[in-house]
């Protein structure tokens, strides 16, 4: 499924990933949306490179149209501006510009809110209002940048409602599917889809083969602009429940399940808002908030239809929302409140970040032996086969952190070593797990520094997880060459302990 | 990349015809070779109750003495009939297999007609060759039937992997004379003695010229271990080792500026070496040769990796290492032993894949013969594989056992997304290896709770269902067999 999805959501990749049927662009009169409620955006992004945390990538330029919103803000998918140098909004129609910051931004929703430095830039436009309702078979218009700056339309109906993953993965959330043919066009970084004059979403991705656009709809967007004006409200929340279907009938019958819905708890994230809800493994979830649990996990939302649940969970709620689970455990039905937290709230760090931007990586350098924390950007380095080329027991170790002990925190590995006198016979070594320095037990690159100030009779002995298991380093001769190491390396700072948020 | 000469021996099966009016080259050696024709069996992990295609190869062997031809392991395995034929007779004869080495690529196969080895000669050994002296090389390579010869220099001698068994490395002489499909086994000589036996060699779209041949010492072990009368395999010490190059850490471990000395990486759990060396001590000599800090010794035959010296030992044989540790010197010794677990992830030959069926689930062992077949995307079963040894899973299961089909029917209608998952425990039982699926599935329950590694849910049958739908699985699939448990 992943594989045949064109992901307009990869930090570093030039939006010309839209390919499909060219259509010819209408007359701008026939745009049912006024070029008051649109901008064009352009921002330049520079993304740091993992390999060399040190360093940045080559500036690349995205464009793409921004409907203005309430409150004098335009509104941009956070792909837009990831990583950015610099934002420069265009009147649609006029050669008027002016440069932009961001206001809010929210990855995980994939959803951005600008505002021009000049503040008289907006003065004579209108916002688009969100169209918050939607059916199945409805019809809609996506607007895309020409690259001679006209706007084309491009006709849509809306083939399905669920909740899908969104591109960074960490969060599935509402999500509506068009089926349009979409060109390939220069400023598809952000798509306003309208209909009768109202923003119905934003387009996140496009699969040229199949024609299917996946849409941010107007209910995230709603939810993302209530979260930028009131920051307190903490994002999306996230139960922290893992569940699985009770469609095989064998296995209905071994948990004793006689109702007919009802999915099948795998996993309670530890102190997720579930764990403290007192949620468990092999509990049964029959519904939630009075409503009835299919056994795929959906319910009949007044709304949209046939949903998952969790719908109700990311979209609907807010972080401090309490649902009441009704469960099935040991054969007794009984109820549970569950009180949604925020990401801040979740006691758990995070083991491996599924994305880092706008911020520097952090990484550690001893001696000319380099740490960096594992991060899914660092393995996404190795470009879109990643998963199979990157090394596997880090690839393994970001995977598979949820089955990590909860005491892990960060895996700090040995990224890369600058040859130097020093580092003789240690050029080969990479990617290898670092459990100890100095027999200080290493969970951050904090950690790293604590522990190089102890060395051992002088020298640092640096223990992994792996072959060879330990080697050691003169801690003296570490120091005294670490200036000139930095400079034969072009490296600026010998680490950056930034948190990244 | 590196490619064996028996895959490559596809077409050129047909009829050898002799005519008198050729002459034979190097008569005397042309006395000893034998150009053998296997038909081999190779089974299928796909389909593990089928017995196999047949498909069939040409190589080459010589005879060494007391009616036994040499060859190359990769010749004759998985052999279900061999034909040997000599040069300038035209009768084939059939010829069995009397010891295969996999590890070493080498086999020595005997005809029972004794008339086979009438008017033949036996080609003697030699030592190791001399860098840039000139080899010729004897066989039945692809181009024509008859036997060929091809003549290049000794271009290096170095450690090098087996790729017949894919995880052994043995000393390699490397040469430049042509080397093609069907040398395979055929003897490479100086001086009119054997120096060696060619049996790999690069495509040539990766290197040109590029040849190797199985050297005496090698080919001298495996004929001094079947003395007894079996194959007893190569030994290890079940560590692994690093140079010593950096100075600082040869000054924290107490060494002198010498270049001796390599550093213990892992010591494997349930090898020789346990409770013996450790993560960090230093080796210093072995069997009274001083080790270099690059990992090489000086032997008779020049430097070469200090392993060469564990190479040549065998089972019941110890080596004697002197040792630093903690800056302190002492001299251990180490009772040499098989190279488990190492050998789950070398290609396996002569073997009937193992399996288990039950409710249309089929549970195999993997190892490297399932891996190269199956070529599962999953992460974690190609983790556990790959790390095997490294992350020392095999202290806690000896075979990883996976769901590796679903023969679809309706008992199993929801198993498909389970299939190459890892077997955790079934009813509780912890599965650490496939007769343990036999065991829990022979154990009368109403349910069979099979929990893959992992956060997922278990696969249940309950075995109502399975008996009901076992006879049908069995007709419908050509199930011949529920079960093989036997290599």
């Amino acid at each position: 499924m992943k594989s045949i999805l064109t992901l307009l959501f990869i930090a570093g990749t030039t939006a010309h990933a839209l390919a499909g049927a060219a259509m010819s662009p209408r007359q701008s009169s026939a745009i049912p949306v006024g070029n008051e409620s649109l901008v064009r955006v352009n921002a330049t992004a520079q993304a740091f490179d993992f390999f060399r945390p040190w360093a940045k990538k080559p500036p690349a330029m995205r464009r793409g149209l921004g409907p203005v919103v309430e409150d004098g803000f335009i509104l941009v998918t956070a792909e837009l501006v990831a990583n950015h140098t610099y934002i420069e909004l265009e009147k649609s129609g006029t050669a008027e510009k002016s440069p932009a910051t961001v206001v809010a931004v929210d990855y995980d929703c994939n959803l951005a809110l600008l505002q021009p430095t000049d503040p008289e830039f907006l003065a004579s436009s209108r916002p688009l209002a969100l169209d918050t309702g939607a059916r199945v078979g409805d019809r809609a218009v996506i607007l895309q940048l020409e690259s001679n700056d006209d706007i084309a339309e491009t006709p849509a109906a809306i083939s399905t409602i669920t909740v899908a993953p969104y591109p960074l993965e960490r969060l599935a959330l509402l999500t509506y599917r068009l089926s349009a043919p979409l060109a390939n066009r220069e400023g598809s970084f952000t798509m306003p889809v309208v209909r009768s004059g109202r923003l119905l979403g934003l387009l996140m991705r496009y699969d040229a083969r199949t024609q299917t656009a996946s849409l941010i709809p107007s209910p995230v967007i709603r939810h993302f602009l209530d979260d930028a004006k009131d920051p307190s409200q903490g994002g999306f929340p996230r139960a922290g429940v893992a569940f699985s279907s009770t469609r095989d009938p064998q296995f209905r019958n071994f948990i004793k399940l006689e109702e007919n819905g009802g999915v099948y708890v795998n996993h309670v994230s530890p102190k997720s808002p579930a764990d403290r809800a007192g949620l468990q493994k092999s509990d049964i979830i029959l519904g939630v908030n009075d409503q009835p649990i299919d056994q795929d996990g959906n319910l009949d939302d007044p709304e949209f239809g046939k949903i998952p649940f969790s719908h109700l969970i990311s979209t609907r709620s807010h972080p401090g929302d309490t649902l009441t689970f009704k469960i099935q455990r040991d054969g007794a039905v009984k109820t549970l409140p569950l009180t949604l937290g925020s990401d801040a709230d979740d006691s758990t760090p995070t083991v491996s970040e599924a994305y880092l931007f706008d911020a520097q990586p952090r990484y550690n350098i001893l001696g000319g032996l380099v740490f960096q924390e594992l991060s899914r950007p660092y393995l996404q380095e190795w470009g879109t086969r990643w998963q199979t080329d990157a090394p596997q027991r880090l690839v393994y170790l970001d995977a598979y952190q949820e089955e990590l002990p909860p005491e892990t925190g960060k895996v700090v590995f040995l990224s890369q070593v600058l040859p130097s006198p020093d580092t003789l016979g240690f050029a080969n070594l990479a990617h290898l797990v670092v459990k100890k320095i100095n027999g200080i037990e290493i969970k951050s690159l904090e950690d790293v520094s604590r522990a190089a100030a102890s060395p051992e009779n002088g020298f640092h002995k640096i223990t992994f997880e792996e072959d060879p298991g330990f080697i050691l380093l003169d801690a003296k001769a570490a120091e005294t060459g670490r200036d000139r190491l930095m400079q034969e390396y072009g490296i600026p700072a010998p680490d950056n302990l930034t948190p990244t948020k | 990349m590196l490619r064996f000469f028996a895959f490559l021996l596809c077409g050129l099966l047909g009829p050898t015809v002799l005519s008198a009016a050729v002459p034979t080259p190097s008569p005397k050696v042309a006395d000893a070779m034998v150009r053998i024709q296997a038909t081999s069996q190779s089974p299928n992990y796909r389909i593990p109750w089928n017995s196999g295609d047949v498909s069939g190869g040409v190589g080459a062997g010589f005879m060494i003495g007391k009616n036994r031809i040499m060859t190359n392991a990769h010749v004759v395995s998985n052999a279900r009939f061999l034909a040997v034929s000599k040069e300038g007779d035209p009768q084939p004869y059939p010829a069995r297999v009397l010891f295969i080495a996999h590890d070493c690529d080498l086999a020595l196969l005997t005809v029972d007609d004794p008339k086979f080895f009438k008017d033949t000669v036996d080609l003697p050994f030699g030592g190791v060759p001399e860098i840039e002296s000139s080899v010729s090389v004897y066989g039945y390579p692809i181009g024509g039937d008859r036997l060929s010869v091809t003549r290049g220099i000794v271009s290096r001698i170095d450690f090098q992997p087996y790729s017949h068994s894919g995880v052994d490395s043995h000393l390699t002489i490397q040469i430049d004379a042509a080397i093609n499909p069907g040398n395979s086994g055929g003897p490479v000589l100086q001086d009119g003695r054997v120096v060696g036996v060619a049996f790999q060699g690069y495509s040539g779209n990766v290197a040109q010229n590029v040849g190797y041949m199985i050297p005496t010492p090698v080919v001298n072990r495996f004929l001094k271990d079947v003395e007894d009368g079996s194959y007893d395999k190569y030994v290890d010490l079940t560590i692994s080792y690093h140079p010593l190059h950096n100075p600082g850490m040869r000054k924290a471990l107490g060494l002198p500026d010498d270049d001796i000395g390599v550093f213990v990486g892992s010591v494997h759990n349930g090898g020789v070496s346990e409770g013996i060396l450790q993560t960090g001590d230093v080796l210093l000599s072995i069997d009274g040769l001083p080790i270099a800090s690059d990992g090489s010794v000086k032997i008779d035959e020049g430097n070469v990796e200090m392993a060469e010296v564990v190479e040549r030992k065998f089972l019941g044989d110890s080596v004697a290492l002197e040792i630093l540790r903690d800056g302190k010197p002492s001299k251990v010794t180490i009772p040499l032993d098989h190279t488990w677990p190492f050998t789950l992830q070398a290609n396996a030959y002569d073997e009937a894949p193992r399996y288990v069926v039950f409710g249309g689930l089929v549970f195999q062992p993997v190892d490297a013969n399932f891996m190269s077949e199956h070529r599962p995307e999953d992460l974690r079963l190609r983790h556990v594989f790959d790390q095997f040894v490294a992350q020392g899973f095999y202290t806690d299961r000896s075979e990883i056992v996976t769901l590796s089909g679903v023969l679809a029917d309706p008992v199993n209608a929801y198993a498909a997304p389970f299939r190459y998952q890892v077997v955790d425990t079934i009813n509780g039982e912890k599965i650490t290896r496939i007769d343990d699926v036999a065991a829990a599935f022979a154990k009368p329950s109403d349910y069979y709770a099979i929990q893959m590694l992992g956060l997922g849910r278990p696969l249940v049958l309950e075995r109502k269902a399975v008996e009901s739908a076992r006879e049908r699985i069995q007709q419908r699939y050509r199930l011949t067999s529920e079960e093989n448990l036997k290599k």
